[in-house]
Parts: structure tokens; sequence; C-alpha cells
């Protein structure tokens, strides 16, 4: 009984009590570290919407930028944002997704395909503002598209995004179990057709979660579309994708850098517009993850 | 126009020579084993062959029609009188091309009124000749592939070539990306360094690419005060807050956290992934960066300025903490459960085992997720520009306005810009430094996480 | 001879909604070695994981009844759970040693608890650990190798020296040798046999063979109810219940 005795000695009660003691502290911190970044998210979001509930209104959803506060709207910007969104995901999607189907289904393990991976790995994680740098010096110096254009601003976050897409994507074949393909090829299909008639449709929930969360990403961005010059002062809204545009998130920068202070109000109701949107299409997002989840 | 005109009628034929050869290939079947491939590869087999060469015929065309239409503007009697000057002669043209698409906007220069009109006219004459060359194109491709709807045509292997070509050039595209971004830089980034000499770039102290005349231009080109900024703002002050703070989060949320708390607290962490940058930069600038200057100002400091290092750092750091956070469960996750059940069963308290056992094993999964941060911190742009200010200095104190790499690039290449000013391409100069760190950060941290996934698996 | 260890009285155990032992009430003895035998999800492992309350770190698990140990109800208010777990130590199926040090793997138990006041009295726990373990002589010489570079069995032996450490009174072991070769799994056995004058030996196999080797009492499991329970002699050469006969010549299992 001497093992006893050791356990229930005053000593060994007393480092105990001091242990549990540690071990609240650290529950505590843990929860802490919880709490304030959940408190700084509340915070932002009460500013935004105490100093820009009361700018929503129809007028401001419907006008366009001006430099009188009070007329100032943001349907100019969005419809920016709207057609730079479109030119994004018609180039980042089929591609993405072709890339993804190449990779992860056809492509032999060479040297070159490693080339390829790594490039999509790292080019994820380049800053956005890498990207506006290269969009100035090949889609506007070299190739004279125009300026300030939606078009030159969605190739430009086209580029960005599409590795994006193409990580998602592989995840989301790579979950399809092989035994699928191996049923389609034992009836005869070509491996493309096992491909394309029943890996891709398996995969497509997780395909386009991952595209909606690339091109939420997208629509926040502002700091590759200052470097393509898409911070003009924009009083019509663009008619095609190669007309002058600003988009929303540079409405608010616009908007953020201006001294009237009734500006702040508009800068904030447009932050809760492109928020609103940011939500919605995560929203989207983890709905479509959790409906079409298949554990196999 | 003719040239986007012709594009529909080519898409118009594919879809013609489509049906055609599916159907000539339907009145070739006679039943089972009769063909090699089904009518409808047929069908696709010979679209192909009318959509591919006359699509590359297009954009050929597209390319070396500008300056067949400048060539030709220029031999028109009203050029004599265009400037000499490279940049200011392509500035009437574009001046001139824009007249041309749009008659009723206004010239800026009298000369692009007088050269619209032969403009107008060459365009119309070379969109024709280079309409008429994709049609035939098409035509041609579209008559070879008719001639092969044959009933042992192997049609289906032809079109899996075709759709196996497409997804290579798919994937080849990210390494044309990355080409493109070194290239770019390096190119710009080239001229630059022929009139700033790289070393007093990366070694210089002072910053002001404004004063930057002459000869003593390389003195004022000193990048250093810009990566303090950037390492001090990205690295220092927005670390320590996301790292304890994300940590934290996801040793709560893995170790302690119910399911229900955690499948609730972990979508909203994910939406302070998402919120965008420039709403952060907002708030830095109207909320966060006042109050720290009525803080400081409260507590005696002298003139406080209203950007400071602290304020972006800060609302930086908060950006990061969701990315720290899904970084350190990611690797706590990877630590098989025999570890921590190992530990519980020797009596140690669920906080002793983390300390000791899971984070410690967990502890290179962790400082790859830290290297990623910092990469994203360092190219974050949004924020500084909105919160953390244009002064060049080398200083530690968080109170101070400091600029960063990306803020320069933002003030080099937006304003007036004289293009290819040594001022306009240092920001390529910059752009490139800032690739190629968070490019060695990125491939170091992915490179340790694959390996410490692999040490659990 | 022998005193009662640990008692268990109506035991359930819940997962959930969902029942895994049902009722089971059983004496375990100090100086013997005790075996658990019984089909593949019989319970038997989640019952040993309810002797030290490590069924607590699983999300949803519930245990009702009372298990005491020492005449003490180790699910009692009163009762801490680190605590227990210092009394009632576990090895478990597939060896988990630390990623840390031959030394450190060691001398984690003790330094959490506070039983070493020095260097030398560590040192000594460590050498009378691995020696009682059988795996003194192998490392003493690389004490500060990585645990996780010995071979399955020394690291297994090494899980049983970081249990011993502590100097617990029982010691509960879930399938100690499935993932190792018969080599080291004889090694183990030994060491069992060894271990059984000082501690209250538990072990959990799905081994007949191996319960009849080691064990001195056997206990059979059965769709989370305790079947039958005695001397291993008698359990193996003259069972009572139909079912027990039936599993140990192999009818099922």
């Amino acid at each position: 009984m001497s093992n006893n005795s050791t356990f229930s000695s005053p000593a060994f009660a007393k480092r105990l009590a001091r242990r549990h003691a540690a071990e609240r502290r650290f529950k505590l911190i843990g929860l802490g570290a919880i709490v304030l970044s959940l408190a700084f998210l509340a915070l932002l979001l009460f500013i935004m919407m105490h100093n820009g509930l009361g700018g929503l209104n129809w007028n401001f959803l419907s006008g366009s930028d001006s430099t009188d506060p009070h007329t100032a709207g943001i349907w100019s910007a969005a419809k920016g944002s709207i057609l730079t969104m479109l030119v994004t995901l018609l180039l980042s999607f089929p591609m993405g997704v072709l890339a993804a189907i190449y990779l992860e289904e056809f492509a032999p393990r060479s040297r070159w395909i490693e080339l390829v991976e790594v490039s999509i790995n790292n080019l994820a994680a380049v800053p956005s503002i890498i990207f506006g740098l290269l969009g100035l010096a090949v889609f506007i110096n070299t190739l004279n598209l125009p300026r300030s254009s939606p078009l030159v601003g969605g190739l430009t976050l086209a580029l960005m995004t599409m590795p994006v897409i193409v990580i998602s994507g592989r995840n989301a074949i790579k979950a399809v179990p092989p035994s699928i393909r191996d049923a389609a090829l034992a009836v005869g299909a070509s491996k493309v057709q096992a491909v394309f008639h029943h890996v891709l449709p398996l995969a497509l929930p997780g395909i386009l979660t991952g595209t909606i969360i690339g091109m939420a990403r997208a629509l926040g961005e502002t700091a590759p579309l200052l470097m393509i010059g898409m911070r003009a002062f924009i009083v019509t809204p663009p008619g095609g994708v190669t007309d002058p545009s600003s988009v929303l998130p540079m409405q608010i920068f616009l908007w953020s850098d201006e001294i009237d202070k009734a500006f702040v109000q508009n800068t904030s109701a447009a932050i809760i517009v492109l928020l609103v949107f940011l939500l919605v299409m995560n929203g989207l997002a983890i709905y479509l993850r959790n409906k079409f989840e298949v554990r196999w | 126009m003719i040239l986007s005109g012709v594009l529909l009628a080519v898409i118009g034929l594919g879809l013609v020579g489509w049906f055609a050869a599916r159907g000539r290939a339907r009145l070739l079947y006679t039943g089972r084993g009769s063909m090699h491939s089904m009518p409808g590869y047929h069908g696709w087999h010979m679209a192909l062959w009318i959509l591919v060469p006359a699509l590359l015929a297009w954009s050929a065309w597209s390319m070396i029609m500008p300056g067949l239409v400048d060539g030709a503007v220029m031999a028109d009697p009203a050029a004599v009188q265009l400037p000499a000057g490279d940049m200011h002669r392509a500035a009437v043209l574009a001046d001139a091309r824009n007249l041309a698409a749009n008659p009723d906007a206004v010239a800026f220069d009298p000369l692009a009124e007088e050269l619209a009109k032969p403009m107008r006219a060459a365009q119309g004459r070379f969109s024709a000749i280079g309409a008429l060359l994709v049609l035939i194109v098409a035509l041609a491709g579209g008559g070879y592939g008719f001639t092969r709807v044959r009933a042992g045509f192997p049609a289906r292997t032809h079109v899996e070539r075709a759709i196996l070509a497409l997804l290579l050039i798919a994937s080849l595209m990210a390494i044309l990306t990355t080409f493109g971004i070194v290239a770019s830089l390096l190119f710009e980034a080239g001229l630059f360094f022929k009139d700033v000499s790289p070393i007093a770039f990366l070694t210089g102290t002072h910053w002001a690419p404004g004063n930057a005349r002459g000869v003593d231009i390389d003195g004022n080109f000193g990048a250093v005060p810009l990566f303090w900024g950037t390492i001090y703002i990205g690295a220092i002050i927005a670390m320590i807050v996301a790292i304890p703070l994300g940590l934290m989060s996801a040793i709560y949320l893995t170790q302690y956290a119910s399911s229900t708390i955690r499948k609730w607290v972990k979508p909203i962490l994910e939406i302070l992934a998402g919120i965008p940058t420039v709403v952060y930069g907002y708030f830095a600038a109207l909320t966060v960066a006042p109050l720290i200057r009525d803080t400081a100002a409260s507590l005696g400091v002298a003139n406080p300025s209203t950007e400071s290092a602290l304020a972006a750092g800060l609302v930086m750091g908060v950006m990061i903490i969701p990315f720290v956070s899904s970084m350190a469960d990611d690797a706590l996750a990877a630590v098989p459960r025999a570890m921590s059940d190992g530990s519980l069963a020797l009596g140690a308290t669920r906080s002793e085992t983390i300390k000791k056992v899971l984070l410690p094993a967990a502890l290179p999964g962790i400082v790859a997720g830290v290297m990623l941060a910092i990469s994203r911190a360092i190219g974050e742009t949004m924020i500084v520009v909105m919160a953390a200010g244009a002064s060049a200095r080398l200083s530690a104190n968080p109170l101070a306005s400091m600029t960063t790499v990306t803020y320069q690039i933002v003030q080099m290449l937006t304003g007036d810009q004289e293009f290819n000013s040594p001022k306009t391409l240092s920001a390529f100069a910059l752009g490139l430094v800032l690739f190629i760190v968070t490019l060695i950060l990125n491939i170091i941290a992915l490179r340790v996480v694959k390996r410490f996934r692999e040490a659990y698996e | 001879m022998t005193e009662t260890k640990l008692t268990a009285r109506n035991v359930d155990v819940y997962y959930g909604p969902k029942k895994a032992i049902d009722n089971v009430s059983i004496d375990i003895d100090n100086g013997i070695v005790t075996a658990f035998i019984g089909p593949s999800g019989c319970g038997k492992s989640t019952f040993l994981r309810s002797l030290n309350r490590m069924n607590d770190t699983i999300a949803g698990a519930r245990v009702t009844g009372e298990i005491l140990l020492d005449g003490e109800d180790i699910y009692a208010p009163s009762m801490d759970p680190v605590a227990l777990r210092a009394r009632v130590g576990m090895v478990f199926q597939k060896p988990n040693p630390f990623p840390k040090t031959i030394y450190e793997n060691i001398a984690y138990g003790p330094r959490i608890h506070g039983l070493a006041s020095s260097k030398a009295e560590m040192d000594a726990v460590i050498e009378s650990s691995l020696t009682k373990a059988g795996l003194w002589d192998e490392v003493k010489d690389r004490l500060s190798d990585a645990g996780t570079a010995l071979s399955g069995g020394q690291q297994q032996r090494l899980c049983i020296a970081r249990a011993i450490a502590v100097s617990p009174e029982v010691i509960l072991m879930d399938e100690p040798c499935s993932a190792l070769d018969p080599i080291a799994t004889a090694k183990i056995e030994e060491l069992i046999d060894e271990l059984k004058e000082n501690y209250a030996i538990v072990i959990v196999t799905h081994s007949m063979q191996q319960a009849a080797r080691v064990s001195q009492r056997t206990a059979f499991f059965h769709l989370g109810n305790l079947v039958e329970y005695g001397e291993t002699s008698e359990i193996f050469t003259n069972p009572r219940e139909e079912k027990t006969k039936d599993y140990i010549t192999g009818r099922y299992g």
C-alpha cells in the first residue's frame, strides 16, 4: 500500500490542486481567444451597420458615383463588379476544372507535371498585388487591352482564381472512389468517357463549392485592380466589358479617401452591400458542401 | 464589326457541320459493330475541324491586324504631321482608333480627327480580308472533316485526343501564369536596375523616389525602410496578435469545445477570413487608428499620428487569425489520438497533454502555418494603404506612421505616372522582391507540411 | 493470498444512445493477471477503458453503476480522474511512444506528478522502470535516442516502462501484443508474468492462447455482457456456460 500513500499525501494533493488551477486557466485563455476574435468581428459589423444602414436606400443602390455624397450610388460599381466576375468565371471555371481533371486523372508522373503542381500550389499563395503587376505588364502594356476595363480586371482575377479552383477541383475528384471509374471502364467506356460521364458529375458539387469560394475572394479583391487602373471616377455604368469601370471594393476604397464626412455613410453602406453579397455566396458554398457531401 | 460577326458565322458553321457529319454517320450505321465510333463522335470530329483552325486563324489575324491598320494609316498623307516621338504618336493613334470605333467621341487632338477617316477605312478593309480568310479556313477544315466520316474511321479516338490536348493546355496555364509573373517582373525590374544599382536598392536606407533626379538617383531608392516597415507590420505586430489568438482558438475548438460550439464557431471564423481586405482597411482607418491615436495622446505621447504601424498591424493580425487557426487545427488533427491518449492515461491533465505532447508533435505543421501566414501578411496591401501611412522610416515605434513594400507599389503605379520612369519601374523591382520572399516562404512551408503529414500517416 | 483491488457493480456503458456494456459486475484481485476475452465488438475494451475513466475523453460516452478502487468509487465527484489515472495505468493496442527521447518518454509521467525531486532521483526512476520492463540493457546507452526509433516490441515495452514509472497500482493492457510479432509477443508475456507480483494487471486479448498463457483469471464477454468469470484453468477446461464453450472451441469469434 505504499503507492496509495504517495498519491494521497498532502504534497501530492497540493500539487494536484495547482495543476487543476493551471488547467482551468489554460482553458479560459482558449475561450478568451475565441471570444476576442468574435468580438472583433461583431464590433466591425456593428460599426459598419451603425454608420451605413441609414444610407441604404433605392437611390443609393441604383445611382452612380458622384462628387456629392447625397446623390452618389453604387450601381455603376456593382455593374462593373458583375461584368468583371462574369469574365473571371467564364475563364477560370472551365480552365480550372479541365486542369484539375487532367492533373488528377490523366497526367503522367513526370518532371513537367510536378512543375505544374508546384506552380499551382504557389500561385494560390502569391500576394494578389503581384497578379495586378502581371495584369499591368501583360494585358495593358503588352497586349494593349483597354485600361480600367472589366475585361482586364476579369482576366487578372481569373489568373488569381484559377489555382483555387484547380486545388478544390482536384480534392473533389480525388474523393470519388476508384470503384466508380472501374465500373464505367468495365462496361466498355473509354477513360475519357468514364471521367466525363461518371467522375465529373459526382465531383461537381465539390468543385462548385471551391469555385464559389474563389469567386467570393475575387469579388472582394482591390489591390490587383488598383494596378490596372480600375480606380476611375465612373458616373455612368459600364455598357460592356471593354468600357472603363469600377468595382464595389474599389468604390469603397475611393469613398474612404474622401474628405467629406458624409462619405462615411456611403462607404459603410457599400461595405454592407459587399458583405451581403459575400455572405450569400459563402452561404451557398456551405449549403452545397453540406447538401452534396457524400462520405464514400 | 465584321470580324466579330465572322466568329458567330464560324460557330454556326460548326453547328451545321456537327449535324451534317452525325447525319451522314447515321446513314452509314447498319447495326451493332458496323462502325468504329458512334455518330455523335463523328459530329464532334467534324465540328472540331471547322472550329479549331478557323479560331486559330481568327486570333492570329486579330493580333496582326492593328499593325497592318497602323501601317496603312501612316501611309495616308495626313499622317506626315504625326509627331516623331513614339509615345506621343501612339497616343494620337489610339485616339484616332477610339474615334473610328465611336464617331461621337471627342478627340483630344485635331490630328486624330483627321486620321479617324483613313483609320476607319483601313479597319474596314482589313476586317473584310480577315473575315474572308477565316471563312475559307473554316470551310476547308469542314470539307476535310466531312471526307473522314467513314464506317471504319476512329472518330472517338481523335475527339478524345483533342479533349486530352485541351486538358493539357488548361493545366499548362498555371505554368504560363508563373512564367508570366516572373518574366514581367524580371523585365520591368531589369529596366529599373539599369538606372539604379541593385545594391543601393537593397541596402540603401533613404527612400524618396520623388526627389530622384540625375546623379543622386541611387541615394533616393534605398528600400530598406520599406522592408523594415513590411516586416514590422506584417511579420511582427500582426503575428503578435494572430499567433496566440489563432493558436489558442484552434486549441480550444479542437480540444475543449463541444461539437455544437465547434459547428457554430468554425463557420463564423470562416466569415472573418472571408471579409475583403478593403473592409478591414476601412475599419482600421475609421475606428482603430483614431482609437490608438487618442489612447496614445491621453497617455502623454506628443503628436501621435493618425496612421500608425500599430493600427495596420493590429487589424492585419485579426485578419490572419482564422488562417492561423485553421492551419493549427489541421496540424493538431494530424497528431494521432494515441498520443494524447497515452498522455492522459498517465494522469496528465488536458492542458499538460496539449502543452507537452500535442504542441511539440504538431510543431512543424504549426510553424509552416505561421510561415504561410507571414507570407500573407507581408503581401497584404489594402490595410497598409489605408492605415499605415506613406513615411519610409526605420523606427521601432509602433505609433509611428510607416510604409511597406505593397504600399509603395500602389503609390508608384497610381496617380500621375510617367511611364518607364525609374519611379514607376521601382514598383516592379519591389514586386520582384515581394514575389521572391513569399515564394521562398511558401515553398519551405508547403514542404514542411507535406513531410509532417507523411510522418503521421 | 490475493485481495480485491477493483470492484465493478452493475456497470453500464453507453456511447450516445447505444449501450455498449450491460450490467457488468466483477472483482479484480491484486497480484494476479486477469484476462478479458470475447469476440471483437463484445465491449471488453470499452469496459477496460471505463476502469481508468479513459472513456471520459470520448464525446457522448457515459458510465453508470459503480466501480470501486480500494473501496473508493472512481466515478464519485470527489474522485479526480487525473489522480486516478496515475494509480491505474494503461498500455494501448498500438505502441504509442511520444515523439521524444526514450528518457523523456519515461520522465514525462513522474515529472507531471512531481514524483522525483532531483535529477539523480529521476535517473533512478528511469533505470528501475526500464529494468522492470526488461528494456534497460537494450537502451541504456541510447537514452537520448527518439522513442519512435525503437522496434515495435521495444516501443511497447517502453510504453509499459512509461506506465510503471508513475508507480501505478493497476495496469490495464488493451491488446498489447496485437501489433507485434511472435517473438516480441513472447517477451511481453514474460514481462507481464514478472510484473503481476506487484500490480493488479488486467489484459484484454483476442487470443485465447494468450489468455491461457498469462492470466490466472479470465472473464468472457459477449455482446456487452459478462458471460462467465472464473479461474483461467476452469474456464478453458470446464466452462459452465454453453456460449463460453462455443467460443473457446472456436465455433464463433
